[in-house]
């Protein structure tokens, strides 16, 4: 599905949520939306459900949201940040869900199942009862088992374990090239996996625009914890600018592309002599450059 | 997707809600308390009002509903689409392949059912027990009379509930309205308006315009129109009315009103309920 949200503008009172926001999905793009709080990204994405009125168009496929919704909702899937309190069990929001998506439950159950959670097992517990975790989980079965064109994804694995994160991106990656995908997150390891294209929103109008491997370039800094010890293996961290922590701990940032190079002379280096090797990305809060805009 | 489907899913899912918040089961055993209350005690035989034995714990019972279903139906449904808004569950259902009026038409069905089945339930369950255990010749006329009306009552506070919940966001200020709607509702009858009228000089005509429009007035004497109009009983604005219209007018003005205003508040909520922001 593509989509085209034009000069998009949102007001609560006096407050502008969202100012002259333009944005163009096309068909298979995957794109992260992401921001700091407040920066108008959930407001973005209920006007693009419909949620939410405005000023601009918004077009899927060339129809007006606005203005037949029904119609364009088959075709849409959502995995809202806050996952909803129903009191209904979770056998009738499962089914509620798929009944107006026109299937029956099995997918949902085995996709559910794929992401760690037995809805048949749930099935007569009060959906609200259901851990956050759970819930996240139950939500994006539902959305990936639809056979959406467009899923929109509000920070869907806030509340997943590791284990269900890395099978939640093996099942977006495995969703037609076709599909559109719009992700909420502040996970660099979402958008590394999971998106080609990254927008990023500040005081409600598009800071950044462009591809992921810009932005991570840009805004990507690697971290690299060791827990060493020995002589040796602590004159080689200190000569390489590591930093001593706690209980045989060392850590080091450095650029994404430098990591790769860091952790292969590790190895071989301090063979036999490291216990443990973390390496994760956080995000820099002064990127290298301006980058590219829309 | 057919719209009767969109209002089935959205019922079922509502209907869940209902039965977590026991509202039925609270139903059921305030209509159980109040019907075994009026026939234990009212079940005598008595000259008062022109009523002996069952029609007269009918209707007192119907007058007790009076005052006691308008803050039922408001306390069933003053929260409803807020709460919803609130919790992600409209935010998640409206994403999906269902229509706003859908969810606002299941919504609504179940609440009135939640309120309106203990209430069928329990009226004639009242007259055959007092007629099988007491013998009491059960008066039918006025049993539809009372149901009809209480039922319509119900459908109006109802509706004010929605309304409410629609339109006011905040849960607290909800709640403070609802509460207020109920207390204005069962005030502004001829006791109150008459003190209003005495302390700030009224015009007796704004009074009785006001005690007419309001729905619990006119339920009460769409009731009473069933006993001869005398002022003990009608009070000044029921007597007024009783003469001018008649019993019959009374009857149908009494289901005919509080139909009409709650139509016109369900009408106004499904209005902003589909053209205003959901979140």
């Amino acid at each position: 599905m593509h989509v085209e949200l034009l000069a998009i503008a949102k007001h609560f009172g006096r407050v502008a949520a969202l100012r002259d926001v333009s944005l163009r999905l096309p068909t298979g793009s995957r794109t992260a939306l992401i921001g700091p709080n407040g920066s108008g990204k959930s407001t973005l994405v209920r006007v693009l459900m419909g949620a939410l009125t405005a000023n601009g168009e918004v077009r899927c496929d060339g129809v007006l949201v606005g203005e037949d919704r029904t119609k364009l909702a088959p075709r849409i899937a959502y995995v809202p940040q806050i996952a909803p309190r129903f009191a209904a069990p979770v056998r009738d929001v499962v089914w509620a869900i798929a009944k107006l998506r026109g299937h029956s439950v099995a997918p949902i159950e085995t996709v559910a199942m794929q992401l760690g959670v037995d809805v048949r097992a749930l099935a007569k517990r009060p959906f609200r009862a259901l851990s956050g975790g759970q819930r996240q989980k139950v939500l994006a079965a539902m959305a990936l088992a639809s056979g959406a064109e467009l899923l929109v994804l509000d920070e869907p694995t806030a509340s997943m374990d590791p284990k269900s994160r890395g099978a939640f991106f093996h099942l977006v990656e495995q969703l037609p090239t076709a599909t559109t995908v719009l992700l909420c997150s502040h996970r660099l390891d979402e958008i590394r996996r999971l998106v080609d294209h990254v927008v990023v929103l500040a005081d409600g109008e598009v800071a950044w625009d462009g591809n992921a491997s810009a932005y991570l370039d840009e805004h990507a800094e690697a971290i690299v914890e060791v827990c060493a010890q020995g002589e040796p293996a602590v004159e080689w961290l200190l000569a390489r600018g590591f930093a001593r922590g706690a209980a045989g701990w060392w850590s080091k940032s450095l650029p994404v592309a430098e990591r790769a190079r860091l952790l292969a002379d590790l190895g071989r280096s301090l063979n036999g002599q490291v216990q443990d090797v973390v390496a994760r990305d956080v995000e820099r809060l002064q990127p290298k450059s301006g980058g590219p805009r829309s | 997707m057919s719209f009767a489907r969109e209002v089935a899913v959205a019922a079922r899912l509502d209907f869940a809600e209902v039965l977590r918040s026991r509202w039925l089961v609270f139903c059921l055993v305030v209509h159980a308390l109040l019907a075994a209350m009026f026939v234990l005690v009212g079940l005598r035989e008595s000259g008062v009002i022109g009523f002996t034995g069952m029609g007269r714990a009918l209707m007192s019972w119907s007058h007790a509903l009076l005052f006691l279903l308008p803050l039922l139906a408001l306390s069933a449904t003053g929260q409803v689409v807020n709460t919803a808004r609130d919790d992600g569950s409209l935010e998640l259902l409206l994403a999906n392949p269902v229509s706003r009026t859908g969810y606002f038409v299941g919504t609504s069905l179940v609440r009135i059912a939640a309120l309106c089945v203990p209430l069928w339930i329990a009226m004639p369950l009242m007259a055959l027990v007092g007629a099988l255990a007491f013998g009491q010749e059960v008066p039918w006329s006025f049993l539809l009379r009372g149901m009809a009306v209480s039922t319509s009552l119900l459908l109006c506070f109802v509706a004010l509930g929605l309304w409410v919940s629609t339109l006011v966001r905040n849960q607290a200020k909800a709640l403070m309205l609802t509460i207020l709607i109920w207390a204005a509702g069962v005030a502004l009858i001829d006791f109150a308006l008459i003190g209003v009228m005495l302390q700030w000089e009224l015009p007796p005509s704004a009074v009785f315009a006001l005690a007419a429009l309001n729905p619990v007035q006119c339920a009460r004497l769409a009731l009473l129109s069933a006993a001869q109009p005398e002022l003990s009983t009608f009070g000044p604005v029921g007597f007024f009315l009783a003469n001018h219209v008649g019993s019959t007018g009374l009857l149908w003005a009494g289901i005919g009103w509080p139909l009409l205003l709650g139509l016109t508040a369900w009408t106004w909520s499904l209005g902003a309920f589909r053209r205003r922001d959901l979140l």
